[in-house]
């Protein structure tokens, strides 16, 4: 009877899912577990399974991002530069891939020529840039002169692929991991290579589920369902949390070149009072919620070596905020907001980069922080990333608000892109807003120049010092970490600085 | 009509509930005691007190404030969209109704088109293609919530057309517009009435699921769904910024569908049967 | 109207819809605010792209052709199967509702079981107890049930019988254990309006000449209500299940989301998110051709089943 029938069907439903339970009491050894956001996929176009946003270890480039950022050798053992701008990479011997085939220049060079083909950045390999020289030797010749083309291949996309390979199926790397399987929106699963050429892995294996709600990765946490959460939500509190050293920031951007009504951050006292209204302590423990530090530095301190200290920030301080702009001549009207001339000090931060929600509630923060000293702030809020960087062409706005990841080893990267005036590949439209000129442009020229490491990383702190402390065209707000979730049985994971090279043979299960 | 919707209470209990959301709605200026987007991340997650009757979000803001700012918003988005629901429902329904004909044809061809795809599924689409935002959040539930009032418009019209005051008044020399107007308009209203509460909450809801997603209203928007998706991932730690929100939702929702069901009821129920509300 | 007239008409009618609604899909990609070009050298290089790029790969991609002129080429690849390849992964958007789609229907079909499961018990008593206080608050569960936001839900049954309980697991793709509490919370809501419908009809029948006849004739409350009242009560509420499956695919969007269920409804909130253009176009497309399709059969059936049935009944609605 139709009562009967489905009150049975609805205990025998409930009884199957009390028979067995989560991967609580597994015996080891077993595959870990771990929860990521979201597949992502290539950065666009190019479906490449297991290499990005969740590094799976399938793959590894010629060198690799140390926890200091610097390239470390990885299959390449050693690397020199033959002028004029020919890079010559030795190889690891021993290396084979997933499928037997042992690494050969050969696989290097298809690699480079694939990625190539699809645009690659800002390296400068060009189809037919890359040449095997013997078996074991390759040399690279970028378009443009490129001294700094190992630590940009550090970057898991320039990942060493299997000649004829198909990422998007099946991905055949050198790494101590292989695929296995992969299920679209639902997990990839990974098992060790017991042919790796170095350090094999402690586990049999790693499955990396997708899990896009970050509260139901925190659940999953706590029910033991995964044994690690990647980009665990920083505003929930959780003695389990550990963070990764400095991987990443979050800046103002001055506009300095703009057109009425955003001309206003083209007065330096302006800008001046604007940094001192900032308060990174706070920041750092209200909007990031301790994951991050209130270094006054944009990329990684540890980036540049003993040259960081060379930037100071300025420093924490409204009332001398106040004092420049009453005696810049802008007097506090009736409401609290500065007038000069007729002209109210209203300035518009536009917040959408990457996405508008990694900010908040920082521009409420800095609402209230320059209402404080008589600003009025306004806030344009973009969807995403091509929203804002149409925006950034228009140029309409006076702050804008940008976090982002070093997920390489270049210093001179983020300086060269955005505020280097001189001459370039692409137009920039940062630098039509935001570049200064040569007394920058000078120091980037020599950092990209630089021949040894302590050379650009002091041109590259230099190149900082003039954007942060003298200009004060870009204003720090935080220094940021990576957020994970470790469940107690997980043992030797390290959170590196960039989740992109995160590194997983060492980590096993008690 | 009046003494059989009174003799309900559960309907008397919808309108009331209906009636103070919308005061609470109107008055929001006067009745909050704080500023709902006063940002004071030091009182964050501060329990209930005798400044802060709910006590406080993840950023200090005042969460009584932003529940009866969050009225203003949620009703006042819904009352938009319905008029423009409405608006468009009627016209194409009348349209459709009392030309007949082709225009009939089209006009319900269009409907179909629409209904071809579950309504939430081609709002989400349209909103989400637009981008996120209250104009989007308009323009998309909009061009989607009139094919049911449109529907249940022509029938009615089509009803009522054929009935003898309106081959009367045409005998007169009525216009067709003065027929539409005078005669067959008040005819439609009560079933529209009914067909509009009803809606309200089941557009309440999808506003709110909108705004869960991040399409719809935008922090520091205190409208109700962006409420709800703000407390996300504070769910166990303070899960009181999502239960709020989601109280006085369900409390609308409720209001508005106990409001409808009267109203239904009502009205003549054998008439009353086109008007079946997606929520029933 | 003969059958074969009537056969022409609701084809050629499903067709002509099927069209309008190609064209409200394909417009939604230049509804869009940006340029795809611009976003697919953004992402593809992490650098903002330079105007001669963009301009290159908008002629590359057609994008530079009247609307017109892409609409059709659109539409004719469609209808050979290619709707495009996913702007994040290259891959054909076909594929990719194709090897989620099922997963979707099976989380609708187990909420809907669900529903059923809860309702058909809870109607009856409540029919047969009527006006008791537990009809009274099975009713106004019941209400309270349709007016709360779903996924609400999710988050509590996740608290309790995965996380305190340890019994299901929070979230993932797999078999009965995994779909327990997708389907639960997507079924819950769905129980709650067929509750208060089968409450309706069943207390309709209750009131009806054979009912009374039956117990003049000394039949027991319970035996009239649940072997003769009840089958004739579920007519409607069959009918209106498949109506809510559309409801249920809408609201199955943040379930999936939250549950990381792998179907089409949560890839298409990361469609949006991602501006993924070709995908949304081809979901709305995929999604109102399993209708349309969907809609056709039944009819069909109907007609078939009972000749009788006027044409143009409004059997065909989703929501």
């Amino acid at each position: 009877m139709k009562v009967r029938t489905s009150a049975s069907a609805l205990l025998v439903l409930l009884a199957a899912g009390a028979c067995g339970s989560p991967a609580g009491d597994a015996r080891a050894p077993r595959r870990l577990v771990v929860a990521a956001p979201g597949d992502g996929f290539g950065l666009g176009g190019d479906a490449e399974l297991g290499l990005y946003p969740i590094n799976t270890n399938i793959y590894e480039p010629l060198t690799r991002l140390s926890f200091d950022y610097r390239p470390e050798p990885m299959l390449a053992t050693r690397w020199e530069l033959l002028p004029p701008n020919t890079w010559r990479f030795h190889l690891r011997s021993g290396v084979r891939f997933h499928d037997g085939s042992p690494l050969t220049a050969e696989a290097v060079r298809w690699t480079m020529e694939r990625m190539a083909r699809r645009g690659s950045g800002s390296t400068g390999i060009a189809p037919g840039s890359t040449r095997a020289v013997d078996d074991s030797t390759v040399d690279i010749t970028p378009v443009f002169s490129n001294r700094r083309l190992p630590e940009q291949l550090v970057h898991p996309v320039y990942s060493i692929m299997a000649r004829g390979s198909d990422p998007a199926r099946h991905p055949i790397g050198t790494g101590p991991f292989r695929f296995a399987e992969y299920r679209a929106s639902s997990h990839i699963t990974v098992t060790r290579f017991d042919g790796y050429w170095g350090d094999g892995s402690l586990l049999p294996g790693i499955t990396f589920r997708f899990v896009p709600d970050p509260a139901t990765r925190v659940l999953s946490l706590r029910a033991r369902d995964v044994d690690i959460v990647a980009e665990f939500p920083r505003e929930v509190s959780d003695p389990r949390v550990v963070r990764s050293p400095v991987s990443g920031y979050e800046v103002l951007n001055v506009t300095i070149h703009g057109r009425r009504p955003y001309d206003l951050g083209s007065d330096r006292a302006i800008r001046r009072a604007i940094a001192a209204a900032v308060d990174r302590v706070r920041i750092a423990r209200d909007v990031w919620s301790g994951a991050a530090d209130p270094t006054p530095t944009v990329v990684p301190a540890a980036m540049l070596g003993a040259f960081a200290s060379r930037i100071r920030g300025v420093d924490h301080d409204p009332a001398a905020a106040r004092a420049i702009l009453d005696s810049a001549g802008w007097r506090v009207g009736a409401d609290g907001i500065r007038e000069r001339r007729g002209r109210r000090l209203r300035l518009t931060l536009v917040v959408g980069f990457p996405n508008p929600h990694i900010h908040r509630p920082m521009p409420e923060l800095m609402q209230s922080a320059l209402r404080e000293i008589g600003i009025e702030l306004h806030i344009a809020q973009v969807p995403d990333d091509a929203a804002y960087q149409a925006r950034i062409r228009t140029g309409e706005g006076d702050l804008w608000a940008e976090a982002g990841g070093q997920n390489d080893a270049n210093p001179c990267f983020l300086t060269h892109l955005l505020f280097y005036s001189g001459p370039r590949l692409r137009p920039s439209g940062y630098a039509r807003l935001f570049a200064p000129g040569p007394s920058l442009d000078r120091f980037v020229d020599a950092c990209r120049n630089a021949v040894t490491r302590e050379d650009a990383e002091r041109s590259a702190a230099e190149a900082e010092r003039v954007l942060v402390d003298e200009e004060i065209i870009v204003i720090p707000l935080a220094a940021t970490r990576r957020v994970w979730g470790l469940g107690d049985r997980v043992r030797g994971f390290d959170p590196h600085p960039s989740s992109l090279s995160q590194r997983w043979e060492r980590v096993s299960l008690r | 009509m009046t003494s059989h919707l009174l003799a309900r209470r559960s309907t008397v209990v919808g309108f009331v509930i209906v009636v103070v959301l919308a005061t609470v709605a109107l008055f929001a200026s006067w009745l909050a005691p704080h500023d709902p987007t006063l940002v004071d991340p030091v009182r964050a997650f501060a329990g209930p007190s005798a400044k802060h009757w709910l006590g406080t979000d993840n950023l200090g803001r005042d969460l009584l404030s932003r529940l009866i700012y969050g009225a203003r918003w949620s009703l006042g988005l819904v009352l938009v969209a319905t008029c423009l629901i409405m608006s468009a429902g009627l016209a194409v329904g009348v349209a459709a109704g009392y030309v007949g004909g082709v225009v009939d044809d089209v006009l319900m061809r269009l409907v179909d088109t629409i209904l071809s795809v579950p309504s939430l599924l081609l709002g989400l689409a349209i909103v989400g293609t637009l981008g996120p935002g209250i104009e989007s959040l308009m323009i998309g539930l909009a061009s989607i919530w009139w094919v049911s009032y449109a529907r249940v418009v022509r029938g009615l019209v089509i009803a009522l057309r054929e009935r003898d005051f309106v081959d009367a008044a045409r005998a007169l020399g009525a216009t067709d517009g003065r027929i539409v107007v005078r005669h067959i308009l008040p005819g439609i209203l009560p079933a529209i009435a009914v067909l509009a509460s009803l809606e309200m909450g089941e557009l309440v809801l999808a506003i709110s699921g909108l705004s869960f997603l991040g399409l719809g209203a935008q922090p520091p928007t205190p409208e109700w769904g962006a409420m709800l998706n703000d407390g996300r991932s504070f769910f166990f730690t303070a899960p009181q910024l999502m239960l709020y929100p989601g109280l006085v939702i369900s409390v609308a929702v409720l209001g508005f569908n106990l409001l409808g069901d009267g109203l239904r009821d009502a009205l003549d129920p054998a008439e009353a049967s086109p008007i079946k509300g997606v929520g029933s | 109207m003969n059958t074969s007239a009537w056969l022409v008409r609701r084809l050629g009618g499903a067709v002509m819809v099927w069209l309008l609604i190609s064209l409200l899909a394909f417009s939604l990609g230049t509804l869009a605010p940006g340029d795809p070009a611009q976003v697919m050298l953004l992402r593809r290089t992490g650098d903002p792209p330079a105007e001669a790029e963009v301009r290159q790969l908008r002629h590359e991609l057609g994008l530079d052709r009247p609307f017109g002129e892409r609409y059709v080429r659109w539409l004719s690849a469609a209808i050979g199967g290619d709707f495009g390849e996913s702007y994040r992964s290259g891959q054909p958007v076909l594929g990719e509702l194709r090897a989620r789609f099922p997963a979707t229907l099976a989380l609708a079909v187990a909420a809907l079981a669900v529903g059923l499961m809860i309702a058909v018990p809870l109607a009856v008593v409540s029919a047969a107890a009527r006006d008791t206080l537990f009809d009274h608050v099975a009713r106004f569960v019941a209400l309270a049930g349709v007016s709360m936001p779903s996924y609400l839900l999710g988050y509590v049954l996740m608290l309790l019988f995965a996380v305190t309980l340890g019994l299901l697991p929070v979230s993932g793709a797999g078999g009965l254990r995994h779909l327990a509490l997708p389907a639960l919370t997507l079924g819950l809501g769905s129980a709650a309006s067929v509750t208060r419908m089968l409450r309706g009809t069943l207390l309709d029948e209750l009131g009806a000449d054979y009912v009374r006849t039956a117990r003049a004739k000394g039949l027991s409350g319970l035996r009239v209500l649940t072997r003769h009242a009840l089958r004739n009560a579920l007519n409607p509420v069959v009918t209106v299940s498949a109506l809510r499956f559309g409801r249920l695919l809408g609201e199955a969007v943040i379930v999936e989301t939250v549950f990381a269920w792998p179907g089409i409804g949560r890839w298409m909130i990361e469609s949006i998110n991602d501006r993924d253009y070709p995908a949304i176009q081809g979901f709305v497309l995929y999604i109102a051709t399993v209708f349309i399709f969907v809609n056709a059969a039944a009819d069909l059936s109907y007609r078939a089943l009972d000749p009788r049935v006027r044409p143009g009944l409004p059997v065909s609605n989703p929501r």
